[in-house]
């Protein structure tokens, strides 16, 4: 093997001196890193079963599943019979990222769809107010009911919301998710309320909040509490969750929003990872042991550039780096435990969508979908082409984002082998680089003292702020292209436009109307619920949260039950816990 | 606006009203004005219109720079517009940056904005423009 590898150096090095040094003088805007090639050379000592594994099992490098359950063509072709393949989006399938306006609006969307024949549970989205723990009539919602989602103040929203989830589709049968932080244990009430209102046990509960906060502060800034109470919220969730409902995901945490923010691949991977050890830390600082919680621990998606082949070797670096850090600082045992389960893998992000020529954005998500499938995900092209035009996602787009997801999985058999790139010196060199970057900063924030100190110091928002800002600046010098903005912009190229031939399922009047409708409801809700009981509820609230080793769920569960509003509740926790305030950017 | 000459440095307040979070291309067009020469001040997240007029009669500055991202706007720039009427810097330059459907622009502008930087801006861009109106030769 040495001697072999010896033959290869050798062979190299005559290669780079004679052919590749002669077509560098040829081409002298070329260097060897233009376009590199990698040989055994750049792989000593690669050891198949450490490094890579078999699918689905540790490190998880190849996969976190044996095989794809997509793989299968015959199954895929009946299922794209009815438009069941789970796209990026689809008229038939209600778990695409939805909201709109008030509860009943939403409602109406959702009945919609399952006339249809849509089966699954929603996919919430909720508007801002909802996200910063703010109720309708607040003064700082002015604006923005209903907006970027469904309003929700109260349980009463809520049971209006799940109207159309009643029989074979009731609480026990479909799976929720509720893109929610901050305020997620207030939903997270409110879902048990509701299913306690009719009659299901909480353990056959299938849900996914995001509850992820400590991104919120690096990248989506959707907080309220200072970072340290809002791990106390966490651990509340997580305790709460894993005694009464197993079957919900703790979290979904997210690296996406993080690069999406600007932060570098090494830096999304660090910070990630340095989130989910704060969060698998509170479980093991309550008392759990980890294989209890840890396989209730999702991830949002890793992804966001539109670098083809490094995102394929991040997803594999994610994959080991995750399964190492429970493995080998966390002691877990159980398989489970040890893989990141994501909605979908690899994709672009919105960030690399271009309001210029914007059908050229689904070509790159094209490219973010194919990236996904070399790295053991699913054919999911993401965002819908018309993201950046801020007008919410047309059905045209959703319909193509779809078909080419179809079209990659029936058409391209591109599922037909996984991993493909396993054991290729290129993509294996690739991983242990991001990998090994990735602890090296991961590393820093240990010596700060993890991610709520390195959130609290500013440390990990500055780095992304920073990272943005290089973006930016690669943008404007030509260091990084992107075709139609900074290159490919002259006279004779043809600025396409798109339109919108299908209306949107949201009636835009209603949209306009949703703030004053939601506003007339709650007050209407205030003056009909027990005051005397909200106040004592409150008062009670107030006296547990300062209490650390009280878990709230089980008090707010009670609070939402007697239309207590998530206004309320977080008004009082802003008392105890204090609110964020964000680290200066310069 | 472009025959009165600013003396000494442009200030610039960059500031995130309402409620969205995405901040990151309000820091990054700190970071560059900065970097371009301007005095920046940054409000950080979720500022009423009370505030950023505040802010701006507060650091004495020559451009209000808002970032929005949340489709909000229409009702935020009005408000804001209205505030600073209020409080008699009606006059001062305001910018709009984030995601803005084409048909809002010309409403914006109508509402008093001197211009909106969407997707893909420069911000070398956006300085020059800065120095243009006001002015400027040399920031």
């Amino acid at each position: 093997m040495n001697e072999d590898l010896e033959k290869i150096k050798a062979a190299g090095k005559a290669w780079e001196e004679g052919p590749l040094a002669k077509a560098l003088q040829r081409f002298p805007y070329l260097n060897a890193e233009s376009a590199r090639f990698y040989s055994p050379a750049d792989l000593e000592d690669f050891d198949f079963l450490e490094k890579v594994g078999f699918p689905g099992t540790y490190p998880y490098t190849a996969g976190t599943f044996p095989i794809e359950p997509m793989a299968g063509l015959a199954r895929l072709a009946s299922m794209a019979g009815k438009g069941e393949i789970p796209g990026a989006g689809g008229q038939t399938r209600a778990a695409i990222y939805s909201g709109y306006g008030t509860p009943e609006d939403t409602r109406d969307y959702y009945k919609g769809l399952l006339e249809k024949g849509g089966r699954g549970g929603p996919n919430l989205a909720f508007d801002l107010p909802t996200q910063c723990g703010y109720d309708s009539d607040d003064p700082l919602s002015e604006g923005e009911v209903g907006k970027v989602g469904v309003c929700v103040d109260t349980l009463a929203d809520f049971e209006i919301i799940y109207e159309p989830y009643r029989g074979d589709l009731d609480l026990d049968n479909i799976a929720s998710n509720f893109t929610i932080n901050a305020p997620a244990n207030i939903i997270i009430a409110m879902y048990a309320a509701l299913a306690e209102e009719r009659g299901i046990p909480l353990d056959k509960l299938r849900a996914t909040p995001q509850n992820d906060i400590l991104k919120e502060y690096i990248a989506r800034g959707t907080y309220i509490f200072p970072p340290a109470h809002a791990l106390r919220m966490f651990r509340d969730s997580l305790v709460f969750m894993t005694e009464h409902m197993p079957n919900i995901n703790v979290t979904s945490i997210g690296g996406y929003h993080i690069r999406e923010a600007g932060a570098t691949r090494e830096q999304d991977l660090a910070f990630s990872m340095a989130n989910a050890i704060a969060y698998l830390q509170v479980g093991v600082d309550a008392g759990l042991n980890v294989d209890e919680f840890a396989p209730r621990f999702t991830f949002n998606a890793f992804g966001g550039s539109m670098e083809l082949i490094k995102e394929v070797a991040f997803q594999r670096a994610a994959r080991r780096m995750y399964a190492r850090i429970l493995r080998e600082r966390f002691g877990a045992k159980d398989p489970r435990s040890m893989r990141i389960r994501q909605a979908i893998g690899a994709h672009i992000g919105p960030s690399s969508t271009t309001l210029q020529r914007p059908l050229n954005n689904l070509t790159r998500a094209v490219i973010g979908a194919v990236a996904s499938v070399l790295s053991g995900g699913r054919p999911l092209p993401f965002p819908p082409y018309d993201e950046p035009l801020g007008l919410g996602w047309s059905v045209e787009a959703l319909q193509l984002a779809q078909d080419a997801g179809r079209i990659i999985a029936c058409e391209s058999r591109l599922l037909e082998c996984t991993d493909p790139f396993a054991g290729s010196y290129c993509m294996e060199s690739l991983t242990d680089e991001i990998e090994g970057a990735a602890w090296e900063e991961l590393e820093k924030i240990e010596k700060q003292g993890g991610a709520v100190a390195a959130i609290e110091n500013g440390y990990m928002q500055r780095e992304v702020s920073r990272s943005a800002y290089e973006r930016q600046r690669a943008m404007e010098s030509g260091a990084r292209l992107v075709v139609g903005v900074n290159c490919f912009t002259g006279e004779n190229e043809l600025e396409v436009s798109t339109n919108r031939l299908v209306a949107n399922p949201y009636d835009p009047e209603k949209r306009e109307q949703a703030e004053e409708k939601q506003k007339a409801r709650l007050a209407e809700l205030k003056r009909e619920r027990d005051g005397r009981e909200v106040a004592r509820l409150l008062a009670e609230l107030e006296s547990l949260a300062a209490q650390e080793e009280a878990n709230l769920l089980p008090h707010l569960v009670d609070c939402v039950k007697a239309y207590v509003t998530e206004g309320e509740i977080c008004g009082v926790l802003r008392g105890v816990f204090g609110e964020y305030k964000a680290a200066s950017p310069f | 606006m472009a025959d009165s000459v600013v003396k000494g440095k442009v200030r610039v307040l960059i500031a995130k009203p309402g409620l969205d979070g995405h901040d990151q291309g309000a820091k990054v067009i700190a970071y560059g004005l900065k970097d371009a020469g301007f005095e920046v001040i940054y409000t950080g997240l979720r500022r009423t219109p009370e505030d950023i007029a505040n802010a701006a009669l507060d650091e004495d500055v020559d451009v209000i720079g808002l970032s929005i991202l949340s489709g909000a706007h229409l009702s935020i720039v009005r408000r804001l517009m209205a505030v600073m009427d209020e409080k008699g810097i009606g006059d001062k330059m305001v910018l709009v940056g984030g995601i803005v459907p084409d048909e809002d622009i010309p409403r914006l502008k109508e509402m008093g904005v001197a211009e909106v930087f969407v997707s893909g801006t420069y911000i070398t861009q956006v300085a020059e423009y800065i120095k243009d109106k006001l002015g400027i030769v040399q920031a």
